[in-house]
């Protein structure tokens, strides 16, 4: 059992050991640091390609549809044949274009969502980086791709790129606010940022004392979640490629690998950010019974599942529907989530429980009444269809 | 460390060169962009982990996209005429940035520099203590000044849209 936890910390080790007898000494931490870079530079695009096959597949489900089945069995090598497909494409860049920045752009979404791979706590021991400031820097980092979305919308020369990329910007500012006060939470129960800590904070009940038992806990959660799709640019948040809108917004003019570029950072960032939401809320790799890697693959697969279902589910937001949700319910429920762990982390169990309850009920219960929910929009009038 | 810090140091100053030199303004934004994320490196370098990640957060993420998304709400963000008109303060520029490097120069002679890391890394739990213990005065007026501009800019902000609302005669409040 223990051996099975900690079966790709040993495989590390023995890799390491292997390495003692025909390296020498000081290059030793190096190979340390690249056996872990090695795991996540492999792990990272698999995991895109094989969601984007769940997608797929998942969507197709959810329309009456068999999703990709010709390649494989099941189509499971319909990614496969997706990546050389991408490969052999030309590749378009407009001759307005401003040929620098346009190049850059993919590359610059994309580095900033591997490295958002480092500070996850993919199981007991695992994390690549275990960073005293792990959170924070998991939020700095993900903030750098507004700023590649941008690049690539610009330097496109294209109206529709330019307004994706605005989109982005107006949606990404907006929903970081409320998804980093739904976090301060964790950290202020916690006293610490690092994530290994925040996991290490929910041991207890057998591995079930998860963050999103407690009320404060609940609310962040959801408040995460939500902002993650958002952040991430996922339907019903996917304004800024709004196809029915604006053709693909920021990565109309991209063509080829740098399309898939931008499509591996929007994945690896849906798989990073549901990770974390395991690791605040949902205990991260605690768990009874099964080895800590799995808890945490299963956590984060549910999480991707859901995201995938959301977007099977809902159509897509209004732009100043999507504001004012952003503005006038996630940030006041996140302020008064703020409120109920501060209230929680001071009270004695029961009445912090029954405090925290209340305080979160009424301020959600308020924030409903006083948000307008039905469209008060005029009566279309039709110039040939009536 | 030495070789990293030359790195650091070519790559910042490249990018500050380039935000003062370069001719498209969106270009400028971008090379800011790499000076601060150069600066956060040079705090990594420093053992400042917590400051380099809240410099990559603010300068970064914050105000490099105030930037940008002031330059894309003003006109010709594509074309080439971005710059067109800022010639004229090239002088005026010329004597503040003069009077900013003289006090900027004088006020690190009179310092005196420590040439060493100071003992044991100074943890965020330090910082969070002595932000709302010694230095709570200080962080209490910059909230202050925040909340204050925040609310002038909503106040700004309100005031065109009720302007633009009279000038098109549209009454429909949303």
């Amino acid at each position: 059992m223990e051996r099975l936890d900690q079966l790709f910390v040993l495989l590390k080790k023995i890799i390491l050991q292997f390495a003692e007898s025909f390296l020498p000494a000081p290059l030793l931490p190096f190979l340390s640091i690249l056996v872990s870079i090695t795991a996540i530079a492999i792990f990272a695009p698999l995991t895109m390609m094989y969601l984007t096959w769940l997608e797929r597949k998942v969507i197709g489900r959810m329309q009456n549809r068999f999703g990709p089945n010709r390649v494989g069995i099941y189509g499971l090598l319909q990614p496969i044949a997706d990546g050389i497909k991408m490969l052999t494409k030309e590749d378009v860049i407009p001759l307005g274009a401003d040929r620098v920045t346009h190049f850059l752009a993919p590359v610059a979404v994309v580095v900033p969502s591997l490295l958002l791979f480092s500070v996850l706590p993919f199981g007991r021991n695992m994390t690549a980086v275990n960073l005293d400031i792990g959170l924070l820097f998991f939020i700095a980092v993900s903030s750098i791709g507004t700023l590649a979305i941008f690049m690539g919308g610009w330097a496109s020369r294209n109206k529709f790129s330019l307004l994706g990329a605005m989109r982005a910007f107006a949606q990404m500012i907006s929903y970081e606010v409320p998804l980093v006060l739904s976090v301060v939470t964790v950290v202020m129960i916690v006293g610490s940022l690092s994530t290994e800590k925040i996991v290490e904070a929910q041991s207890g009940w057998g591995g079930l004392r998860w963050f999103v038992f407690t009320p404060w806990g609940f609310v962040g959660f959801m408040l995460f979640f939500i902002c993650s799709v958002s952040e991430v640019n996922r339907t019903p948040f996917d304004i800024p490629e709004g196809e029915s809108e604006i053709v693909a917004g920021f990565h109309t003019e991209y063509s080829g690998m740098k399309f898939a570029l931008f499509y591996m950072a929007e994945f690896l960032g849906a798989f990073a950010y549901s990770a974390m939401a395991a690791t605040l809320f949902l205990g991260g790799w605690q768990g009874p019974l099964l080895p800590s890697w799995l808890w945490f693959g299963l956590k984060t697969f549910c999480l991707v599942f859901t995201m995938i279902w959301l977007r099977g589910t809902f159509p897509r937001f209004r732009v100043d529907q999507l504001m004012s949700y952003a503005w006038k319910f996630l940030f006041p429920m996140g302020l008064s989530n703020i409120l109920a762990a501060g209230i929680w982390y001071h009270t004695p169990f029961p009445l912090s429980f029954i405090f925290a309850t209340w305080i979160l009920l009424l301020s959600f219960i308020g924030l409903s009444r006083l948000n307008p929910t039905g469209t008060r929009l005029e009566r279309r009038t039709y110039r040939f269809a009536e | 460390m030495e070789l990293f810090f030359y790195l650091l140091a070519t790559l910042t100053l490249l990018g500050a060169l380039g935000a003062v030199l370069l001719k498209n303004l969106v270009h400028c934004a971008l090379s800011l962009i790499l000076f601060f994320a150069g600066i956060a490196g040079f705090y990594i370098l420093l053992q400042a982990e917590f400051i380099a990640a809240v410099q990559i957060l603010i300068y970064v993420g914050a105000v490099a996209t105030l930037v940008l998304f002031a330059i894309m709400l003003t006109q010709n963000v594509i074309g080439e005429t971005t710059l067109k008109g800022l010639g004229q303060n090239r002088w005026w520029a010329l004597g503040i940035s003069l009077v900013v490097i003289t006090v900027l120069v004088r006020a690190i002679q009179h310092q005196t520099l420590p040439s060493f890391l100071p003992e044991g890394r100074v943890t965020t739990n330090e910082i969070g203590h002595t932000l709302v213990t010694t230095y709570v005065l200080p962080f209490e007026v910059i909230s202050i000044l925040l909340t204050g501009a925040m609310i002038g800019a909503i106040v700004v902000a309100m005031e065109t849209k009720k302007n633009k609302q009279q000038a098109t005669g549209d009454r429909r409040r949303t």
